[in-house]
């Protein structure tokens, strides 16, 4: 009796300590939750600008908003923060007009000062280091308040692109403004931001290294300004939901309302057990585009890959429809190019091709072998390439945080040891991939997928591998660009015809001529090996809500851990109602 | 049990014995008459299930892979052929090196007292309370990709202690004995004492020991596998159930994937506790006498 008694008073007191981590209770029909795939190393810390977890749980998806957001579907930017903008002919000025009647989520006015602030902070201070940072540095020279409500930015050079690159969410984030009020004389590179606020129709509750909660502001501005409706769900919650069973079993159980992508076997089997999980297509192979393909990117600084014939050779020894079948179940394409397979995309991806630049579905391992041998190497009796007695080994570094990722470099570690190379899988945590593996050049080769970026035009991919942002291993590359340090003389010819083509506007005639002229180099040195087309599996369920992004619903595109989500999110609603 | 019958020859000890040599003859036998080559990724076709079965998309097993394909494309009974063996093979070698080490260790404290006796006694009652798995998981982590002799040299390293304090406490019992005394008298050498006249009586004793060593030792190297910390390329039970894991395969129904390394080790672990079950009737004369 007495054991009884204290392990109810026990476990009444352990749910009373679980339950009090919200401060208020929310039902769970009124609650969204999102998967998040990686630890949120340092909860406490909001301040964007610097690497970490500092977005994707929820922040730029609820509090944050953009100025822009690419719209996936109709290939236009769709207003958000700011309703349009002007540019001058040379597309080197740039006016953007924001929006009237916003306010911050404490109620001061949202408005150009903040812009300029903001933008000014990342220009001065070079110790931040976000991607979205350093491109606004690199092509700014100047921001201006016209007024309240318009601000006009200089640039350094010319760039057609300059707002959807930087504010109009094309690949995950944009530059995100931030309160004048808060982060005046902070300083940007070590400010914590603890007590985050946004213009968006959340706020901040509660972090903790697995999840992020935030709550509806029923006072937001957007509402009150006729921009929006105030968006259904009462709460949000981003979980770490850990690997792909506990995902899947989540989701199965309706414990989860969005997942991170899945292989299609897994989809399948929660499909049997939940009807009401959904995806992007209704029927096989279900996944939508990403826009990032996938690749295998190789250090070039460290012997013996800083040998352009070793690099081919690993390109001639993957099999890239073994990793199709293999790795991703038959649910993506192998990659011809560098770059997304999207339509529009074609004629950069078909100069490339027509040019002989086309990489090959399939593994020629003799045509690797012969590379390999002829750098001295020969095949030792354990079927491993050797010379002066040393093996050819390589390293890969990836991130544990997916199935997709682990299972790629599988696949391609046992391509690589059948033909002689001895290659082996170093998996690492998603944070201390993306926070010191990647961006420091502490690797051989890496599957990642940097090249990541164009979707309408061949620029944004092909600019994120010149030699300006080459550093030493050891230093952080500026914006996760050129990671690889391809710094020869291939390098230099291919970064002055890139350059060349970045201030030719969208649609000039000649810029397909132009990637065909740069890839040459790629073609030739291969700092990293396109291999797929990346295939998202993005199980939605819907036993709460609906309205969630499909071929057949395309508003945007599904990546809900991308600074677009505000638009997935104004668009849900209430299953039962 | 007529009373001049071998206590070598009990049915525990046979029925386990039985059980190792299977999973031995397995690899042998598999090793000749199966094509290796499909236990390597790519392989085989994805989630084929045993012959017999059928799969969530309706795909039915085939002869070719008699026991199913995991999600890599890899033969299931390829795998088991390769893993099985080497999952013994791990035990084996961490715990004939760790048995070695106290032996060795066990009887120059017991015999030779002292400060030796003293370093030692301190070295392993430390040694003894760290849990083993903690730091493996360190080491390997920190090490990357390790072999198989590897890992059982790590794993050798953290069962010592316990036949080192046992064999101690045996030695200075038997010390004391006549025979040794006698030995002393007649002024053989320390190690022809210790290891010629004193290590056959102790014999049935250390197999035991060692066969419980085997235990731990290949619990640990499965769950070092488990959670994805021992070799990579090379097949072992335990690195299939964690790559099953990994994939989604309870959700998906893949139970083969999962399933037959986990009775595979469970077909280890009894054999291993029979023979154990069965060298102690063996050293134990009184649990002879009870039957």
């Amino acid at each position: 009796m007495t054991i009884k008694t204290t392990v109810m008073l026990a476990s009444s007191l352990a749910l009373a300590a679980v339950g009090g981590v919200h401060a208020q209770d929310v039902a769970r029909e009124d609650t969204v939750i999102f998967d998040l795939d990686r630890t949120i190393k340092d909860p406490g810390n909001f301040n964007w600008f610097t690497p970490g977890t500092k977005r994707m749980h929820g922040a730029h998806q609820a509090m944050w908003e953009p100025l822009f957001i690419l719209n996936y579907g109709s290939g236009e930017l769709d207003p958000w923060l700011a309703t349009g903008y002007s540019q001058n002919e040379d597309s080197t000025e740039f006016t953007i007009s924001l929006r009237e009647g916003i306010s911050w989520s404490d109620g001061e006015a949202f408005n150009a000062d903040d812009v300029v602030f903001t933008v000014n902070m990342a220009l001065n201070n070079e110790e931040i280091s976000s991607r979205e940072a350093a491109t606004v540095r690199a092509q700014v020279a100047g921001v201006e308040a016209i007024d309240d409500l318009t601000v006009k930015f200089t640039l350094n050079a010319s760039n057609p692109r300059f707002i959807v690159e930087n504010f109009g969410v094309r690949i995950f984030g944009s530059f995100l403004i931030m309160p004048e009020h808060i982060w005046s004389g902070e300083d940007a590179a070590t400010f914590a931001n603890a007590e985050p606020i946004g213009t968006g129709p959340y706020t901040f509750t509660s972090a903790a290294t697995n999840r992020a909660v935030w709550d509806r502001n029923d006072d937001w501005w957007g509402a009150k300004a006729g921009f929006m409706d105030l968006p259904e769900p009462k709460r949000l919650i981003w979980l770490e939901s850990g690997g792909e069973e506990s995902r899947a079993q989540l989701m199965a159980t309706n414990q989860l309302d969005a997942a991170q992508n899945i292989s299609v076997g897994t989809f399948e089997a929660i499909q049997a057990q939940n009807s009401a999980v959904i995806a992007w297509h209704e029927g096989y192979p279900y996944a939508s585009a990403d826009p990032c393909s996938r690749q295998l990117e190789i250090n070039t600084t460290i012997a013996p890959w800083d040998d352009p014939d070793m690099r081919r050779a690993v390109n001639h020894i993957i099999d890239r429809t073994q990793i199709v079948n293999v790795a991703i179940e038959g649910a993506t394409v192998p990659s011809r190019t560098m770059f997304v397979q999207y339509g529009s995309m074609a004629p950069f991806i078909d100069a490339a091709v027509a040019a002989g630049y086309e990489l090959s579905a399939t593994a020629d391992v003799a045509a690797g072998q012969a590379l390999i041998e002829a750098e001295g190497y020969a095949m030792g009796s354990d079927g491993i390439y050797e010379k002066d007695g040393v093996d050819l080994e390589v390293k890969i570094h990836v991130n544990s945080a997916s199935t997709e990722y682990m299972r790629t470099i599988d696949v391609i570690v046992e391509q690589l040891n059948r033909a002689g190379i001895k290659a082996s899988s170093v998996p690492v945590e998603n944070g201390v991939f993306w926070g010191e593996v990647l961006p420091f050049g502490a690797y051989e080769m890496t599957y990642s997928w940097l090249s990541c970026g164009s979707v309408n035009e061949p620029w944004a991919s092909m600019g994120r591998y010149t030699v300006k942002d080459v550093v030493p291993v050891g230093e952080r590359s500026p914006g996760f660009n050129n990671t690889a340090r391809w710094n020869s003389d291939a390098a230099r010819n291919y970064s002055a015809i890139v350059d060349e083509m970045a201030s030719r506007a969208l649609g000039d005639p000649d810029v397909p001529g132009l990637v065909a002229e740069a890839y040459q180099y790629l073609h030739e040195e291969m700092p990293f090996i396109p291999l797929v087309q990346s295939a998202k599996l993005i199980p939605f369920n819907t036993t709460y809500w609906t309205g969630w992004p499909t071929s057949e619903n395309y508003y945007n595109h599904p990546f809900f851990w991308w600074n677009h989500t505000h638009q997935i999110i104004h668009s849900l609603e209430k299953a039962g109602g | 049990m007529r009373r001049f019958e071998s206590p070598w020859m009990n049915p525990k000890l046979f029925c386990g014995a039985g059980l190792l040599l299977a999973i031995v003859a397995l690899g042998i036998i598999g090793r000749l008459f199966w094509n290796l080559d499909l236990a390597y990724t790519g392989a085989a076709p994805l989630k084929l299930p045993p012959v017999g079965f059928e799969n969530l998309r309706g795909q039915e097993g085939a002869w070719t892979y008699p026991i199913g394909t995991d999600g890599s494309g890899r033969d299931l009974l390829a795998l088991i052929v390769i893993g099985a063996p080497n999952s013994l093979f791990v035990g084996l070698l961490a715990s004939l090196i760790g048995m070695s080490l106290g032996i060795f260790l066990g009887f120059s404290a017991g015999f030779i007292g002292g400060r030796t006796d003293d370093i030692i006694r301190v070295l392993s009652d430390v040694m003894i309370t760290i849990p083993p798995l903690l730091i493996l998981v360190v080491v390997q982590s920190a090490w990357g990709d390790v072999s198989l002799t590897m890992m059982a040299l790590l794993i050798a390293g953290f069962v010592w202690q316990s036949p080192t304090r046992l064999i101690r406490a045996q030695v200075l019992s038997m010390k004391q004995s006549g025979y040794v005394q006698m030995a002393r008298l007649s002024g053989a050498s320390t190690m022809h004492i210790m290891f010629r006249e004193m290590l056959p009586n102790l014999v049935p004793y250390l197999f035991g020991s060692f066969i419980a060593n085997v235990t731990t030792s290949i619990v640990t190297a499965v769950g070092l596998e488990v959670l994805g910390l021992g070799p990579q390329r090379i097949p072992t039970l335990g690195r299939t159930i964690y790559e099953a894991i990994n994939a989604g395969a309870l959700i998906q129904n893949l139970w083969w994937w999962w399933g037959i390394p986990t009775l595979l080790l469970g077909l280890m672990f009894i054999g291993l506790l029979l023979i154990n079950l069965g060298l102690d009737e063996v050293s134990n004369p009184r649990l002879r006498k009870l039957q």
